[in-house]
This record gives structure tokens, C-alpha cells and sequence, in this order.
């Protein structure tokens, strides 16, 4: 428990001081605060433009904004926010692999195991705590300027995408113990989500495919139901599982 | 008894054979110098007695215990310096040993005293920056720290001195022969001065494969039939030496090479020299390539 422990301080101090918590922070809270904005801003925005709009025969009516408004803006905005995590997370391992930084480490008696899941875990807190952030935050301006009672199951379709982030990074991990590069990593978390998204374009698979979980803005506006996505948040989780378990096998016998 | 055991070792990367029936052992507390050319093999078999490379075939035991590849339970005895050292830069030299002696699982008390002995070991105790910051030496010295912290067994270092100027050799030298006492040291090289300096055992390793280890007054032995270089300034200074000096002296240019036979020639030159006022450009011990005293500890 102590290597596990010591190598998570690790891993931490490192997202401290080459500045990317500090990244995470501002990018999370930013992405939060412009889902209410937006949407508060929408009918003015409108309005600015409502004479350029009329000059072209489009009349605008009042526009209506409520917190189901400002939940459609999180659903687009928090892919992006997840993409970025992605992105600055992909070389995790493959830099300590080019630097041969893992080798002493390794070469002190660390069991590899710990070293997998210290770098998952580091990256679930991240993302957990982050879409914890950005979801709080949207929350409580809704709450503020609206009423959040509009939309329903709130909290289970964030668990869907959530649901989605955790796939998507148990898949970087996976692919980190088998590229040596970033690049290769990234390229794969892409595929894995690309075949996702193309199988399920096939009604009969559609809903057992992770990127399935991305419909659960459905929910919002009661055209589905929890349950819908129950079999898609099944399939990832024995994804995440399955993958986690393959990649500490893979990894005892990587070449560092 | 024997810390180390390499019997019968082969390893291959695609077709090129790196290492071919490898075997030597090396005895405990003595300084074991590993000689090979750049590509004979030195890091691979190192890191197969780490278990970070699969061995095709043979065994090695460490300590008396076989080595795993992958999760490698003889690596508690091993102390590790690899050839570039690299370490996580944002940490200072005190975090990274905390954090290493963390791993290793010495109490917290412990690994703050060894950590500060061993800083000052190496010369780094003043060093409170980041680890980013630090030149070559600095760092290669840092990798001693880090691979005595936990009172290893065996010391293995790739090339430690390879990289460094002749002080920054000399000090990483001194650091090794004076842990001596409590480890026994491997390391690799293909300087042989640096070898003649510290170590008391030596193996060659030649296109993957050992001629067997010697001590080193057998090789010193061996090495008997060096050559001594004396440059002067003038064409006419090299060939009056030439005549005073006699049997086993060639001439070209400036450049006089005298072969030490008897192995007095030093004292003879200097007599010659002295007694004739005749001054120099330098006078050099000719140093044996790897190549030729490989061929010479073989023909033995």
C-alpha cells in the first residue's frame, strides 16, 4: 500500500507542478460557468440580431431559456472538456517510457500493478472531480436562475456521460501499455470510440455500445428512461473492467 | 559465494544475436569491471539480470535466486545505475529519494537519514533544486543515491563514466570504490584506465560472448608490452634521441615510439632526455585499444 501511496504523491506533485491541475481547474470551471451563461445570454444575443434576421425575412419571437437550456449546453459542452482531459493525459506513460523514468523505479522492487493503477486512479480523480465541478457549478446557476425541477434525471444522465469518460480513459490506459508513443495512444482511444459510434448505427447493437450513453440527454426531457441505458452502462462497465484486467497482464511483461 | 551467476545466456533482437552463451560469475564484495566496445552487449546483459529484457535462453541467479522477467523479486538485492539516468524533474534530489525509499518499503525515519547520508555522499546535499536543473554529472551522481538507498547487494552501473569529464570520473570513481565495502559493484565500461583504477575483477565481453574473468593483476600482466610516445619539437631533436636511445625506438616525423619490453623504458627515456637537454612536446603511455588486449586475454 505504501508504493502505491508513494507513487500517487508522485503523480500528483507532477500534475501540481508542471501546472496541468491548475489547467484542469480553470478548463472544468470555465466549461461550467458558460453552460448557464450561454443559455442567460441566448435571448439577447437573439435580440442583437433579430434586425439582421428581420432583413433577411426571419422574424424572431420571444425566446424562451429555462435550466433544461443550460443542461443541453452542458451535453455539448463536456465532450470537449473530456476530449482535452484526454489529450493532456495521453503521454501519462509514454513519456516516463522515453525518459526510461519508470526503470529505476521498477529496478527498486515497484510492483507494476501499482504503477498502472496509481496512473488510472490519478486520472479518475481528475475526471471525477472535474465533472464534478463543471456539474455543480451548471447545477447551482440553474438552481439560481431557473429551476432545475424542468428537467428530469438529472443526475442519471450525468452518470451516463461520466459513465463514457471512465470507458474512454480505461481504454488510454490500455492503449498505453501497448503504444510507445502518445500519438499512437491517442489515435487508438479515437478508434475505440469511432467503432463504438459505427456499430451503433446498427439498431440491433445500438444499445449495448458505450457511446450509446451519449444519448442520455434524452432523459433530460423525459423522452427516455433510466432504464433505456442500462444494458450501454453494463457493456462499459465490463469494458472498464475487462480492460483494466488485460492491461496489468499486458503490463508485468512490458519491455520498459 | 558468488552474488552473481550468468550461465549459459543467449538473446536475440530479431536476427541479430546481442548475446551468445554468456556465461561468468562474479564473486561477492569485489569491484567487477564489464569491458566491451559500444554494442557488444553490456546494457542488454544487464538488463536481463534486472529482468527488464526476456533472456532466449540460460539462467541467471542473483544472490543465489532466479531472475523473472517482468515482476522481478531478485531486484531487492540490486541497485540499479543506468547508462542516462533520468529521474522526475520536478522533484528535488530529497523527494526522489523519499519517494524511492518509499518503494523499497524502509521506514519513514530510515529513509530520511540514508537520504541525507547518501546526499552527502554523493555531493548533492546543497542541491535544493529541482532535479530539472541538474547537469550530466549532477544527475549521474544522483543515480548512485538512488541505487544505494536501500543497502543493495549488488550496485550494477552502465557506463557510469562514460559521459563525464576526467574529474567528474574520477569523483564518480571514488564513490564506487569507497561503497566497496558493503557492496559488491559491477559496472560496465569501455574505458580501461577507468577499470584499472577501481576495479579487482574483470570480464570481457566480446560480440556477445565472455572470454572468462580475470583479475587484474592478470591483465596487468598481460598488458605488460605497452608503448610509450615521445613528441618533440623538432624533427632534428627526434632523431638525435633516436640515435641515443638505441634498440627499440621507431622514428616518424616528430613522433618517436619506444616499446617497453623490459619495462624500464620510461626511466631510460627520461635519462636520455635529461642528460642531453633535450625538451619535449609530451611523453605518453600508449593505451592498448579494447580490441587489441581482447585479443591478447584470449590468446592466453
Amino acid at each position: 500500500m505504501r508504493q502505491l501511496i508513494a507513487f500517487t504523491k508522485k503523480e500528483f506533485l507532477e500534475q501540481c507542478r508542471t501546472g496541468k491541475l491548475l489547467l484542469f481547474v480553470i478548463i472544468f470551471a470555465l466549461f461550467g460557468i458558460m453552460n448557464p451563461a450561454i443559455a442567460k445570454l441566448t435571448p439577447w444575443m437573439m435580440d442583437m440580431m433579430s434586425e439582421q434576421f428581420a432583413e433577411s425575412g426571419m422574424q424572431i419571437m420571444a425566446v424562451e431559456v429555462d435550466a433544461l437550456t443550460s443542461w443541453a449546453q452542458f451535453y455539448k459542452n463536456m465532450p470537449m472538456a473530456l476530449i482535452i482531459l484526454l489529450i493532456l493525459f495521453c503521454g501519462i506513460f509514454t513519456t516516463e517510457y522515453h525518459k526510461g523514468t519508470l526503470i529505476n523505479v521498477v529496478t527498486k522492487g515497484m510492483k507494476r500493478w501499482k504503477i498502472f493503477i496509481a496512473k488510472l486512479g490519478v486520472m479518475v480523480i481528475v475526471w471525477t472531480l472535474g465533472f464534478l465541478m463543471s456539474y455543480g457549478i451548471t447545477y447551482a446557476y440553474n438552481a439560481y436562475f431557473w429551476d432545475n425541477s424542468v428537467a428530469h434525471n438529472i443526475a442519471a444522465a450525468a452518470g451516463c456521460f461520466y459513465l463514457l469518460g471512465l470507458w474512454l480513459i480505461s481504454v488510454l490506459g490500455m492503449a498505453s501499455v501497448f503504444c510507445n508513443s502518445a500519438g499512437s495512444v491517442m489515435l487508438v482511444v479515437g478508434a475505440a470510440f469511432a467503432v463504438s459510434y459505427l456499430l451503433s448505427l446498427f439498431p440491433a447493437v445500438k444499445e449495448y455500445m458505450p457511446s450509446y450513453l451519449l444519448q442520455s440527454t434524452g432523459l433530460l426531457a423525459g423522452l427516455s428512461e433510466g432504464a433505456d441505458f442500462l444494458w450501454a452502462a453494463a457493456v462499459t462497465a465490463m469494458l472498464i473492467v475487462s480492460g483494466c484486467m488485460i492491461s496489468v497482464t499486458m503490463f508485468n511483461k512490458k519491455n520498459l | 559465494m558468488d552474488i552473481l551467476e550468468i550461465s549459459h545466456v543467449s538473446k536475440s533482437f530479431g536476427s541479430n544475436k546481442v548475446i551468445d552463451d554468456l556465461s561468468f560469475s562474479v564473486p561477492e564484495h569485489s569491484v567487477f569491471g564489464f569491458i566491451g566496445k559500444n554494442g557488444a552487449g553490456k546494457t542488454t546483459t544487464m538488463k536481463m539480470v534486472l529482468g527488464l529484457l526476456k533472456a532466449d535462453e540460460g539462467e541467471i541467479f542473483v544472490n543465489g535466486e532466479k531472475v523473472s522477467f517482468g515482476q522481478n523479486h531478485t531486484n531487492r538485492f540490486i541497485g540499479y545505475l543506468p547508462d542516462v539516468p533520468e529521474f522526475y524533474g520536478f522533484m528535488t534530489p530529497m523527494e526522489y529519494l523519499m519517494m524511492c525509499g518509499e518503494i523499497t518499503g524502509m521506514p519513514g525515519k530510515q529513509v530520511k537519514e540514508k537520504s541525507a547520508e547518501l546526499l552527502q555522499l554523493v555531493g548533492l546535499a546543497e542541491a535544493k533544486k529541482r532535479i530539472r536543473g541538474f547537469s550530466r554529472g549532477m544527475k549521474q551522481r544522483m543515480g548512485i543515491a538512488q541505487a544505494l538507498l536501500n543497502s543493495p547487494r549488488l550496485l550494477i552501473c552502465d557506463e557510469p563514466t562514460s559521459a563525464l569529464d576526467p574529474i567528474g570520473r574520477k569523483e564518480i570513481l571514488d564513490i564506487l570504490h569507497s561503497v566497496k565495502k558493503h557492496t559488491t559493484v559491477i559496472f560496465s565500461t569501455h574505458i580501461l584506465s577507468d577499470v584499472e583504477r577501481i576495479c579487482d575483477r574483470i570480464a570481457f565481453l566480446h560480440e556477445g560472448s565472455s572470454v572468462r574473468s580475470r583479475t587484474l593483476e592478470e591483465i596487468r600482466g598481460i598488458r605488460r608490452g605497452d608503448g610509450i610516445v615521445v613528441e618533440f619539437l623538432k624533427q632534428e631533436e627526434a632523431s638525435h634521441f633516436l640515435e641515443l636511445y638505441g634498440d627499440g625506438a621507431q622514428g616518424e616525423g616528430t613522433m618517436v615510439t619506444v616499446y617497453d619490453r623490459a619495462g624500464n623504458a620510461m626511466d631510460r627515456i627520461m635519462e636520455v632526455l635529461l642528460y642531453n637537454h633535450i625538451s619535449v612536446q609530451r611523453i605518453e603511455r600508449l593505451e592498448p585499444t579494447l580490441e587489441d588486449l581482447f585479443l591478447e586475454v584470449a590468446a592466453k
